[in-house]
Formats: C-alpha cells, structure tokens, sequence
C-alpha cells in the first residue's frame, strides 16, 4: 500500500504550484513541501470540492474564503483514505459508488418523468383548480383585457351599432336571470373564422365567420352561453395558469428562468386554441344550457349550432375550428339534448332582427387592389 | 506563431518562455453533464424550482472544475444558498415594486393617465436596472472563481457602467442604431479592463471605431443573406475584442471564423431540435470547445508571481439579471 502520494498545494497567496508529498494519518492529512516546511490538515477542516466525476481532480480546501487548496492527481488517494481512515465517508467522495450513482442516474431520469407527468397531468391543474378559485376577479379582468387587445385590434374589430345593439341585447338577457361577479363583453372580429373564445374576466371574441354560420340569434345566443361559462367557472383562468406553470416548470427543469416568462406571453397568444378538458366542457354545456333556459332562450339552438357545424366539418375544413376544440359527439349532442327537453323557451326573444341581414354586418371590408 | 519581443527585460525566473502558446482545454465530458442535469431536474421538480439555485451551482462548477489551463483547473465557489438568498434580496428590491407597479392602478381602477405614468415608470426601472445587473453579476461571478486558489474579480464601479451605459442606449437610439459597435465595445472595454486575477489585471485597448465598418457591412448585407452574414460579423467582433484583450503583458488571440460559428450554431440547433433537448449538453460542450480552440493566450507571463487580492461581492446582482432575463457568460 502506498503511504504517501503526490500532490500540489496552492497557499491561496499566490499562484504557484507547490509540489507536495502526502501522508494519511488518523486525524488529518500530512503535508510535507519541497523545502521541507509542513502543514498538519485535521479531516474536520477539510471540504472536497472537486473530484466527484471521471476525469476531475481530487481538490481539497480548507479555511475561509479565499481558502488553501490541495490537489491529488491519483483517485485511488480516496480509495486508501476511506480504507485507513474509517468514518469520513460523509465528509469525501467514495470513487467506488460511482458505478451505483451512475445506475441511480437512470433511475433519476425516469424519477423525471414519472414526477414530471404526475405534475403536468394532475398537480399543476389541480393547483391550478385551487389557486384560479381564489383569484379576484379584477385581475381577471385586467389580464383578460391584455388579451384581447392583443386579438381585437382597432381594425380588426367589428364596430356595427346594429351588431353592437344586437350582442349587447342577447348579453343583457343571458346574464339577467344568472347572476355572476362578472361583467360580459363580447368583442366581434372581422376575420372568416368559424371560431370563439372565451378570455379570464368576462370578455369573449367571436369571429365573424362563426356568427355567419348561424342561422337564427339562438344559436349564437347558445355560443356565448358556453363561453360564458367557461368564464363563470373560470375554466380560461385555470387553462392560462396551467399553461404558464407547466411552462415555468419546463424551463426550471432545463436550467433558465428566461424562458417562462416568454412561455407565458405565448400562452396568452395561443388562447384562441386553448383545449380546456372534457370535464370542463361538459361542465360549459350545462351550465350553458342553465343558462339559456333561464334566460328563456331555446338551448335546441346551440345543439342545432353544434349540427350543423359537424355536418359541414365533413367537406370542409375552415369549420375545424371552433368544433376541434368544441367536439360534436353523439354522446354530447344527447346530454344537450336531454336537458333541452326540460325548458320552455320564448320563441319571439329575437324575432325583431333580420338575421339573414345582420349576421354578414361584420364581414371584412372588401380589399383595394 | 512566435512573438518574442520585450521579453528579456524581465528576465527573472518565468516557468514558460516569452513565445509560449497558453490555451484552455476542456476534460469534461457531455454524458456526465447530462446526469447532472437529470439529477437536477429530478430535485427541481420534487422541490418545486428551490434546488434550481444548488442546480446551477453544480453544473457551474463541474464546468470550470473540467477547464484547465496550464495543467490546472479552474475552481467555482458559489453555493446554493448564496444564490436563493440573492434572488430574495432582488425580489424585494426590484420583483415587488415592479409588481406593484404594474398592477395596483389597474387593481385600484386609476385613472388612465396614472396607469400610463406607473407603466413607463415600471418600464424605466427596469432599463435602468440592467447595467446594475450585468456589473454586478460580474462582479459576483468572477470572485467565486478561482484558479490555483487565486480568485478573479471585478473592480468596475456600478454607477460608471450605468453611465456608460445609458449615453450609450441614448445615442444608439438617437444614430438609428449605428452607435451599436461603438457602444458594444464600450461595454466590453469597460467590465474587461476592470477584471483582474489576482492582483494582475486585464486590459483592452480597441477601438468602436474599427468595427464601424464590419458594421455597416452587416446592415448592408444581413437582409441579401437571410442574416447568414450575421455569423462572419459576430466572429468579426469576437476576433477583434478578444485580440485587443490583453493579460499582464500577454495577448490573447482568437481565431474564430464567421463559417465555424454558423456550422457550431446551426448544428448545436439541429441536434437539440432533434433530440428533444437530450443533446443540450453536447451543444454545450461543443460551444465551449470551439471557444476554447480558439483563443489562446500568447506572451510571457509570471503566474507563480501573482498574488491573492480577494474581493468579497454578494450573488443580489445575479438574483436580479434572473429577473431581468439576462443570461451572462464569463467566456469574454
């Protein structure tokens, strides 16, 4: 057995590179310099600092900041000094658990993943759940506004007085007989989207090419009744704080903070494609229909809506839109059903609009060439 | 490759000759980093971000602790704790205010012109902030390094910087950005020539001047070349602020070619795309390489002479440039 090992010392005076012969002893290290001078290291002062990986040194420093250091080029110094010196395994490296920390490496990397999709698929949107609870409204308010500045800009929104008139007569009578914390505004864009989205804090952006697909009030009626409720149950709120934790957990995983806070911009940007949960969107359908029905609005409306959009998605895709988020399943179509089935509507509630007329009002003005 | 002169005069007992090449090499290898990283993501998740701080200590130091020069490696002494204590301290100071800023007019329901008001004032803060940050990061970064237990460190003051700084943003703004190389080589004379190892320090002596042509070259050419050109500008400026960087009477040189930073670029983006993000610590490396390939340190130079001048500095700075989303590498 070798007792005794080269090494460099470096005094943390100056840079030079002291060769320097190291001895194990029971309490501490022995150090004996070319000039002969020597310096006793007790464990108890010692810290490793590197030599944790392949191919790294041995370093040992001791004392405050800027410290002294020593350096063993030979690994095996670690092996011996666990063998002769029993009890400092807490405090240096053990060369020989390398192969174990390589093996708890895998493992590590499937704890990742495990961990990783136990969070993005129940503990952040049950956090989510908790915390959009307890949000006050006016910040919703306040980011939804952001929102749909960033969507509805000057031109792009539609600013008919009759559309105007029209939206604000069928929100007034759904919220009326539901009260909520919020007050609703609908912004029309000019686009030939068959889409709507509601955003945190009352506001809900309908495309133009979504009214157009309507063929009487009730069915629109019945689409801002379902985003409504997506805002009532404070659905979007839950989504945009999913999107922007799972973002920020992303980001901490690989090491940046930068990153989160340009994946929460971009969560606001992808509202629009938003996919809120099944649950959630059963959970809007009810709650809409409730609300059509109070209202004294026909909810066969929003199931005829939902129809014909299917039935039109099979030939052409621009219907995709708002359907790839709103899916028309048999299974959907009869709950709405059945629980249409229940309510006596006031057939006349819009009967004073000529729909046909109106709901191109918000078409993009033609383009000059 | 020799440069011999002014040598003699200092003929006292140097370990390497006048003309001796000194370069930095790195031993580490990427698949290690990658389970240090997967480790680390696995105690970041379970902690919910907190190990992020021990997280990048522990890359930081399994990097310099594989950069050797001259036989030795570099050392990093930061901690964890540092880290989270700093990023606290920058989140009273600067998070909360900023916070409030933005939000309580609208939370309050002011009235438009207060909102305005608080917005650019928030926006200001955060500009001003920046030179803050960078100085002190800096600052805090480098007198956690070491090599052959002598500790770097920063001795620029942090209003000089700010100074420096704003005229330089003004007058970029007001020159439709053609004060950008004037400025960048403000900057990087300013946080290299208050660097020192030891009691030895580092010194520049270019020019913005020199760059402004490269410059106009780029703005001609970056649109025509899909900003392909950019690359040959970046090595361009690289080259010339390395070159003109200078150690206690030993030069560096940099030989980094615009081709070989669009090839590093392109490829590190090409394998990290491909992989999901398993390649990122290969990309690392690759960029350290070339780095590190590329510049070498060409001159005499008595390293056994330097001497300990320790400076203490606190990681607040560096809370702040992770607010700020301002990333920073000791690399220049």
């Amino acid at each position: 057995m070798i007792l005794e090992w080269r090494g460099y010392y470096f005094d943390g005076r100056t840079a030079a590179r002291h060769p320097v012969r190291v001895q194990i002893a029971a309490t501490g290290l022995k150090l004996t310099l070319e000039d002969g001078a020597t310096h006793f290291w007790p464990y108890e002062e010692m810290r490793q600092s590197q030599g944790f990986h392949t191919g790294e040194q041995v370093r040992f420093e001791r004392g405050a900041d800027p410290s002294e250091a020593l350096l063993v080029t030979e690994l095996d110094f670690l092996n011996t000094l666990h063998r002769m010196v029993p009890g400092l395994g807490r405090r240096f490296h053990r060369p020989e658990r390398r192969l174990m920390r390589r093996s708890l490496t895998g493992f590590a990397a499937l704890g990742v993943l495990a961990v990783g999709a136990l969070m993005y698929f129940w503990g952040i949107p049950a956090a989510a759940k908790v915390v959009a609870a307890r949000v006050p409204v006016s910040w919703e308010e306040s980011l939804g506004r952001n929102i749909v500045d960033q969507f509805a800009t000057g031109e792009m929104r539609c600013t008919d007085p009759e559309v105007g008139r029209m939206i604000a007569d069928m929100t007034a009578r759904l919220t009326a007989a539901t009260p909520s914390p919020y007050t609703f505004r609908v912004a029309v864009v000019r686009a030939p989207v068959v889409n709507a989205f509601a955003v945190p804090g009352g506001n809900v952006v309908v495309f133009q090419g979504l009214i157009e697909q309507t063929r009487r009030p009730e069915e629109l009626a019945g689409v801002l009744a379902h985003e409504f409720q997506h805002i009532i149950q404070k659905h979007t709120t839950r989504m945009l704080l999913q999107k922007t934790t799972t973002g920020l957990m992303l980001s901490a995983m690989t090491g940046d903070l930068s990153g989160a806070v340009a994946f929460g911009a971009s969560a606001a940007h992808t509202l629009g494609t938003l996919r809120y949960n099944r649950a959630m969107e059963e959970e809007a359908d009810v709650e809409g229909i409730k609300m059509l029905a109070a209202a004294g609005l026909d909810p066969a409306a929003m199931i005829d809506f939902f129809e014909t959009l299917k039935k039109k998605s099979g030939a052409e895709p621009e219907y995709l839109a708002y359907l790839s988020s709103h899916p028309s399943t048999e299974q959907r179509i009869a709950t709405l059903k059945s629980l249409a089935a229940r309510s006596k509507p006031n057939a006349a509630a819009f009967s004073r609009y000529n729909w046909s007329e109106l709901k191109k009002k918000c078409r993009a003005a033609e383009r000059k060439r | 490759m020799t440069n011999s002169s002014g040598s003699t005069a200092l003929a006292e007992d140097f370990t390497a000759s006048a003309d001796e090449t000194r370069r930095l090499y790195f031993r580490g290898a990427p698949g290690t980093l990658l389970g240090i990283q997967l480790v680390n993501m696995l105690l970041v998740l379970c902690t919910l971000g907190i190990y992020l701080f021990w997280a990048k200590v522990k890359v930081r130091r399994y990097v310099l602790g594989e950069t050797e020069f001259e036989g030795d490696r570099f050392a990093y002494h930061g901690t964890g704790r540092e880290l989270l204590i700093g990023s606290l301290k920058a989140g009273l100071i600067f998070g909360v205010p900023i916070t409030l800023l933005q939000n309580l007019p609208v939370a309050l329901n002011a009235s438009a012109w207060i909102k305005v008001l608080c917005f650019v004032l928030g926006y200001s803060i955060v500009v001003l902030f920046i030179p803050f940050a960078i100085v002190g990061t800096r600052r805090y970064r480098l007198s956690r390094s070491s090599w052959r237990g002598i500790r770097f460190s920063f001795r620029g003051r942090a209003l000089a910087f700010f100074r420096l700084y704003l005229r330089g943003a003004v007058l970029r703004v007001l020159m439709l950005g053609l004060y950008s190389p004037f400025w960048a080589v403000e900057k990087y004379a300013f946080l290299t020539a208050n660097t020192y190892f030891g009691n030895r320090k580092f010194d520049f002596d270019g020019r913005g001047r020199d760059l402004f042509r490269s410059f106009l070259l780029l703005v001609l050419l970056v649109l025509p070349t899909l900003g392909i050109y950019g690359f040959w500008y970046q090595a361009k400026k690289l080259r010339y602020l390395t070159e003109h960087t200078s150690f206690d009477g030993a030069r560096f040189t940099c030989t980094a070619t615009g081709g070989g930073l669009c090839r590093l670029q392109l490829v590190n983006l090409l394998m990290v795309i491909a992989t999901l993000g398993l390649a990122l610590p290969w990309a690392t490396v690759r960029s350290l390489r070339y780095w590190y390939d590329n510049i070498a340190l060409q001159g005499p130079l008595d390293l056994s002479a330097i001497e300990q001048d320790y400076q203490a500095a606190s990681a607040t700075a560096e809370g702040l440039a992770g607010f700020l989303d301002l990333d920073f590498s000791l690399g220049a």
